[in-house]
C-alpha cells in the first residue's frame, strides 16, 4: 500500500518537470513564430498586414510577394538557425570548462574562425567561395591551440579559459593588423566582423540548414556527457565517463557550430553567452530540458535582434552583430545583479 | 576477490606522493586508510578507483587489471565518492541521485523502470526520500552527504569507495554519516574502502585498518592490531593511551593532557 503511494506520486512529480519544460517549449515556439511573420511584415518597404498576409497566403503574387519570400524570409530563417547555433554552442562550451562565463567568442574559437575568414577575403578574394571551410578549419586550429596550452596531464577548466582568452587576445591583435594594412579594402571585412545577415539569400540558408542540422543533431548526442561534466571531473570518471575525452568532443561540436555560423554572417558575440544563461533560468541546468531550451530560445533571440536593427533607425541597418553586443552587454549585467539579489534576499 | 594492489607509486610532477604501495582488500569488509595530512591517503584511493594514473605497480579489481576494464563496465562494479564534488545549484535531490544510473544507461534513453526502482531503493536506504524533491541547496550538510552517497549507492556497486566522507561536518552528522555506512555494509554486503581523517571514528567503524606514512604503509590489520601508542607516536608525533572501557567492544584514544613539558617536546 505505502509503496504505491510512493510510486503515483513519484510519476506525477516527475512528469511535472517535463511539462513546466514543455510549457516553455511551447511559449517559445510560439514566440518564434509570432516573432517571424512580425519580422517578414515589416521593412524599409511598407506593406499593411493584410498586404502581408495576402502575399504569404499565396492571393498575392506580385512584388510583395517577391520582396516577402526571396529577401526577407530567407533572413529570418537564417537569424533563427543562426542563434540557435550559437546558443547550443555556448551551451556546451560552459559544460566543458564548468564555468558560465565561457562563450565562443571570448576563447578565442569565433576569433580563429574569423581570422581565417578574414585572412581569406583580404589575402587571397579569389578562394571567397571557400571561406565557410577556411573559417571551420580556423575555429578547429583554434580549438587545438587552446588544448595543447592548457594540455598538462588533462584538461583542467581554468587553464582551458586561460590559454582561450590568451588565444583570443593574439587572434584579436592579428585582425586589427590585417585591417589596418589593408585599410582600402575593408567593406566585406567589416560586415563580417560585426556579423551581419543583409543582403542573405536562400543560398546562404541552404548552407546554414546543412551545418545546423548536423550541428545541433550533434549537439544533442552531447547532452549525457555534458551533465556528467556539471558534477566535476572525478565524478564524471566514477560515472563511467572520460572526462577528458568528453570534454574533446564537447568542443569540437560547439567548435563546428560557432565556425559554421562565422563562415555564413560572420561574428555575433553574446548570443552564446547570454541564451544558455537565460535558458538555465527558465528551465534550471539538465542539459536534457536546457540544450533543447537553448535551441529555441537563441533564435527567438537573435531574430529579435536583427529585427529591432533593421528597423530601429529608418533608412539605416545596424548589423545584427551590433544590436546583440550592445544590448547584450548591459542585459547581461542586469540579470547578473537580480541574481546575485535574488541570491542575497 | 577484492581489490589488490601491488607496488603501486604515484607521482605528482616528480614528487613521490606513494610508493611501494600493496594493498589487498576483502570487498565484503570496512577497510579504512588513515594517515597523517600529505600522507598519500587520498591518493591511495583515487589510484584504486582509477580518478588518477599511477606510474608503476598493478591494481587488479576481482582478479582482473584496472586497465582492462571500460571504464563503465567498471562504474557498475565500484564507485566512488571523490571529496570534492558539486552540482548546479538548481539540481533536485531524486535529479541528483538519478544521475547514479549513468553506467546502465544507454544513449539518448530514459529511465527505465528498473532505474527508477533502484533510485527509489537508494533514496529509501539513504533516509533521503522525503527530501527528494527539494534542490540540494535546500538540504542540510549531513542529508546533502547522504543525497550524494544515495548517487552512488545506485551505481549498485559491490564496493563503495569513500574520500573522507564526514569531513567538514557537525558531529552529529558525522555520526550519523558512519551509521550509515555501518548499515549499509552490514545489512546488503557492499563493501565499504574509506579514508578517514578522524582516529576515532576509523577505530569504531573499520573491519581493517591501513595506516600511511609519508607514502609507505606503516602498518595494516584490525583496529586493535594497529592502533597503539606506538603508532601514535611514530606516525602523528602524539602522545597517548589506547584504553579500554567496561561496556565498549572497541577501545578510545585518549590524548595526553596538554602540559608545559608537553609543548616542549
Amino acid at each position: 500500500m505505502r509503496k504505491l503511494k510512493y510510486k503515483q506520486s513519484n510519476t506525477l512529480l516527475g512528469s511535472a518537470s517535463l511539462l513546466k519544460a514543455g510549457v516553455v517549449w511551447a511559449v517559445l515556439a510560439l514566440l518564434l513564430v509570432l516573432l517571424a511573420i512580425v519580422s517578414v511584415a515589416i521593412g524599409s518597404a511598407g506593406y499593411s498586414l493584410s498586404q502581408v498576409v495576402d502575399a504569404l497566403l499565396g492571393k498575392d503574387t506580385g512584388t510583395v510577394r517577391t520582396v516577402l519570400i526571396s529577401l526577407r524570409l530567407p533572413r529570418v530563417v537564417l537569424a533563427i538557425l543562426i542563434g540557435a547555433c550559437l546558443a547550443a554552442s555556448g551551451a556546451l562550451l560552459q559544460a566543458v570548462m564548468r564555468n558560465p562565463l565561457a562563450d565562443p567568442g571570448s576563447i578565442g574559437v569565433s576569433a580563429g574562425a574569423g581570422t581565417a575568414a578574414i585572412t581569406i577575403l583580404l589575402l587571397y578574394p579569389h578562394l571567397a567561395l571557400s571561406v565557410p571551410l577556411f573559417a571551420f578549419l580556423g575555429a578547429a586550429c583554434a580549438c587545438v591551440i587552446i588544448y595543447v596550452a592548457a594540455w598538462k596531464g588533462g584538461v583542467d577548466p581554468t587553464r582551458i579559459i586561460l590559454s582561450g582568452v590568451a588565444v583570443n587576445s593574439v587572434l584579436g591583435g592579428y585582425n586589427s593588423l590585417l585591417q589596418l594594412m589593408n585599410s582600402d579594402n575593408l567593406e566585406g571585412v567589416l560586415a563580417f566582423l560585426n556579423g551581419s545577415l543583409s543582403g542573405c539569400s536562400w543560398a546562404s540558408v541552404r548552407t546554414m540548414v546543412f551545418y545546423a542540422v548536423i550541428g545541433l543533431f550533434l549537439s544533442l548526442l552531447c547532452i549525457r556527457n555534458a551533465n556528467a561534466l556539471q558534477l566535476g571531473d572525478e565524478m564524471c570518471t566514477n560515472l563511467g565517463i572520460r572526462s577528458s575525452m568528453s570534454r574533446v568532443s564537447l568542443s569540437a561540436v560547439s567548435a563546428f557550430l560557432a565556425a559554421s555560423t562565422v563562415s555564413v554572417v560572420g561574428m555575433i558575440s553574446f548570443a552564446g553567452l547570454v541564451v544558455p544563461h537565460l535558458s538555465r533560468m527558465l528551465v534550471g541546468s539538465d542539459y536534457k530540458v536546457m540544450l533543447p531550451t537553448c535551441i529555441l530560445l537563441g533564435g527567438v533571440v537573435l531574430l529579435l535582434a536583427d529585427t529591432v536593427g533593421r528597423c530601429i533607425v529608418p533608412g539605416m541597418e545596424i548589423p545584427v552583430g551590433v544590436v546583440m553586443s550592445i544590448t547584450g552587454g548591459p542585459f547581461f549585467l542586469l540579470m547578473l545583479r537580480k541574481r546575485g539579489q535574488f541570491n542575497g534576499g | 576477490m577484492g581489490v589488490n594492489a601491488s607496488g603501486l607509486k604515484v607521482t605528482y610532477d616528480e614528487v613521490v606522493a606513494v610508493t611501494d604501495m600493496n594493498i589487498n582488500i576483502d570487498k565484503r569488509e570496512i577497510t579504512t586508510i588513515i594517515g597523517p595530512n600529505g600522507s598519500g591517503k587520498s591518493t591511495i584511493l583515487k589510484a584504486l578507483t582509477r580518478l588518477i594514473k599511477f606510474q608503476e605497480g598493478s591494481v587488479y579489481i576481482d582478479g582482473r587489471e584496472l586497465g582492462q576494464y571500460k571504464t563503465r563496465e567498471l562504474s557498475r562494479r565500484i564507485a566512488v565518492l571523490p571529496q570534492v564534488h558539486s552540482a548546479p545549484e538548481d539540481f533536485r535531490v531524486k535529479e541528483l541521485v538519478s544521475y547514479g544510473r549513468m553506467p546502465y544507461q544507454k544513449l539518448l534513453k530514459g529511465q527505465s523502470a528498473e532505474d527508477r526502482r533502484i533510485i527509489d531503493w537508494a533514496m529509501h536506504a539513504t533516509g533521503i526520500y522525503h527530501l527528494r524533491e527539494k534542490s540540494i541547496y535546500e538540504v542540510s550538510g549531513g542529508e546533502g552527504q547522504r543525497v550524494w552517497i544515495a548517487t552512488v549507492l545506485t551505481q549498485q556497486p559491490e564496493i563503495l569507495f569513500l574520500d573522507e566522507p564526514t569531513t567538514y561536518l557537525d558531529i552529529s552528522y558525522q555520526y550519523e554519516t558512519m551509521k550509515l555506512i555501518k548499515q549499509l555494509n552490514r545489512q546488503t554486503g557492499i563493501g565499504v574502502v574509506m579514508v578517514l581523517h578522524d582516529l576515532s571514528q576509523a577505530l569504531e567503524i573499520s573491519d581493517r585498518i591501513v595506516i600511511i606514512k609519508d607514502g609507505r604503509k606503516y602498518s595494516e590489520g584490525t583496529p586493535d592490531q594497529v592502533i597503539t601508542r606506538r603508532m601514535m607516536m611514530d606516525v602523528y608525533n602524539v602522545r597517548c593511551d589506547i584504553v579500554r572501557l567496561n561496556g565498549r567492544t572497541k577501545p578510545i584514544i585518549v590524548y595526553n593532557e596538554l602540559t608545559e613539558q608537553d609543548e616542549e617536546v
